[in-house]
């Protein structure tokens, strides 16, 4: 399901979803049929809008499904060697799989310093000290604040926080859910620096989630569109940026024309694809 | 007013209040952990005295091992009641989840009456019945030993609580889902909770036996339990030895000035009363989190 300008990966990849369908409460269909790779050690978004199926694709990989009950009905996810699907959460975290979740979601009543260390629950006493002194080396404003609870940090620290506490997990595969939500502009970009930092000096691949596309696009080296469950493009960053389409429904670029046009260009797009 | 006796009761209550005090903190172990409030922790207090009779009578062992042994037992049955009772309720409705621990505190119960029958037996562990002479008051031994035992391990869960995995016992608490998303297993965590619950309940058994005697109605212990635990919040163990104290010495200073007017039910009335009030005027109890707000 891809448009014919969609490039060949270069690398191999180090996640790979084919045709995968979630299902929610065995009967509502929250994606259809996504499919998408992420190269080893490349940044890639997953674009679209609310209720796209973002979140739920990402719950997919990293098997939080089974806390809301959904499941992956069809399909396969493929993680380096390993066939994802039957494999509980804690295991995918073991493989190097980290999620970092959407509303950050860091452990309120603990201190930074804490929620590091209950973030190193399946590796030993020697790497979390190692990893902690990592984390607070990308972000030294955790360092600052490590003993206050972490309920008391500002919107921008706990998605660091966030950030952090994955990397705790000393992920292959890092996935972060809209960490651009709610923060001022500045600090979007702030934190965005440093994902793609670590990145190069880690070699972690990226999987970027994100409504806020103009932020995304300029990280990434590829994305994806995913509209009603459905990946409707795939091009690299460049080209979805000057894709008209895309500037005008997603990056705000031109005037939008009305409605009616949004939906007609949505069905065509399905019928295409 | 005689003030002499005010004080003894006031202290002798504070100590009663502190023996709750080890039924509420099982009760907030397992609450803290995965929210459901355990309505069989008093028959756990009961089923922990009555393992200890089982060892030292049944099999001769000394009191101190048969306590020892009782106590490993009930950390294993702590775990086996979350594997094959709870876990499967996991993400249902909360009132299914409360029914099932109704269901294990009757069962217990019953299934004690079944086994060791219905005539109390003394908990024999060696504390003398003489008073202790503080000044001109008489403090009660039993009580003054249980207290102490009650602060020695809210201090211990204290330390535990500053470890590794006692950190990430209180992650669990804090966001399951967070919890998973970052390896954590969140079951294993939740039956450690339930182990320790357990474990705390054998050693409330075991000094609430040798008060009363072993017999069904220490599964009663369980109203005080819970009065005491929603008085301290539910889900702070520091706030359950403060509840615990206050209401010892509410429920002390109450018993020996209504008894008379109210015809012995005083005690009961006033943890009615306690319960009441704080579920209607401060739900989350004296030290509960509310949950924390940015400012």
């Amino acid at each position: 399901m891809m448009t014919e300008t969609s490039p060949k990966p270069t690398k191999s990849a180090v996640l790979s979803l084919n045709n995968i369908e979630v299902v929610y409460d065995h009967v509502s269909l929250a994606i259809k049929g996504v499919s998408l790779e992420v190269p080893d050690g490349g940044m890639v978004a997953l674009l679209g809008a609310n209720g796209a199926g973002k979140s739920t694709s990402l719950k997919a990989i990293s098997g939080l499904l089974v806390a809301e009950r959904g499941e992956v009905r069809r399909g396969d996810i493929q993680f380096l060697d390993h066939n994802l699907r039957s494999l509980s959460p804690q295991r995918r975290v073991e493989l190097g799989i980290a999620h970092v979740l959407e509303g950050r979601r860091v452990f309120e009543h603990l201190t930074p310093d804490e929620n590091l260390i209950a973030a190193s629950a399946i590796r030993s006493r020697h790497d979390m000290i190692r990893n902690k002194d990592k984390v607070y080396t990308y972000f030294p404003r955790l360092y600052e604040r490590r003993f206050s609870a972490a309920g008391y940090l500002s919107g921008g620290e706990q998605q660091m926080l966030a950030i952090g506490r994955a990397l705790m997990t000393q992920p292959k595969l890092l996935m972060l859910d809209e960490p651009s939500l709610g923060l001022a502009p500045f600090l979007v970009a702030e934190i965005f620096q440093i994902i793609s930092q670590i990145n190069r000096e880690e070699g972690l691949s990226v999987l970027l989630v994100e409504q806020n596309a103009i932020a995304a696009l300029e990280i990434v080296s590829h994305g994806y569109l995913i509209e009603s469950g459905r990946i409707v493009m795939h091009d690299t960053a460049q080209a979805l940026k000057s894709n008209p389409d895309i500037q005008e429904f997603y990056l705000g670029g031109a005037q939008a024309k009305n409605f009616h046009d949004i939906k007609h260009y949505r069905r065509r797009k399905r019928w295409l694809t | 007013m005689d003030w002499a006796l005010l004080a003894e009761t006031g202290i002798n209550g504070s100590l009663i209040g502190l023996m709750y005090s080890l039924v509420a903190m099982g009760i907030v172990l397992i609450y803290k952990s995965s929210s459901v409030p355990n309505l069989a922790q008093g028959s756990m207090t009961m089923l922990g005295a009555y393992i200890v009779l089982a060892y030292s009578s049944r099999f001769g062992a000394p009191i101190w091992l048969a306590i020892v042994l009782a106590t490993l037992s009930m950390f294993g049955i702590g775990i086996a009641i979350e594997r094959i009772a709870l876990r499967r309720l996991a993400g249902r409705p909360i009132i299914m989840i409360l029914m099932m621990t109704l269901g294990l505190e009757i069962l217990l119960r019953a299934g004690s009456l079944t086994i060791w029958g219905a005539t109390g037996r003394p908990m024999p562990i060696g504390i003398s019945d003489d008073p202790l002479f503080l000044g001109a008051l008489l403090i009660n031994r039993a009580y003054a030993a249980g207290a102490a035992v009650a602060i020695v391990i809210f201090g211990l869960f204290a330390l535990f609580f500053r470890t590794r995995m006692g950190v990430v016992l209180r992650a669990i608490s804090d966001d399951y889902t967070a919890a998973w998303s970052v390896g954590i297993s969140v079951e294993r965590g939740v039956a450690l909770s339930w182990a320790m619950a357990s474990v705390v309940a054998t050693v409330a058994g075991v000094l609430w036996a040798s008060v009363q005697g072993v017999d069904q109605s220490l599964a009663h212990l369980l109203l005080k339990g819970v009065t005491v635990a929603v008085l301290g919040g539910m889900d702070s163990l520091g706030g359950a030895l403060l509840a615990g104290l206050l209401l010892g010495i509410v429920e002390g200073i109450a018993g020996s000035y209504l008894d008379p007017l109210l015809g012995g039910a005083s005690r009961d009335l006033v943890d009615a009363a306690m319960l009441i009030v704080t579920i209607m005027l401060r739900p989350h109890g004296l030290f509960g989190r509310h949950d924390i707000e940015r400012i």
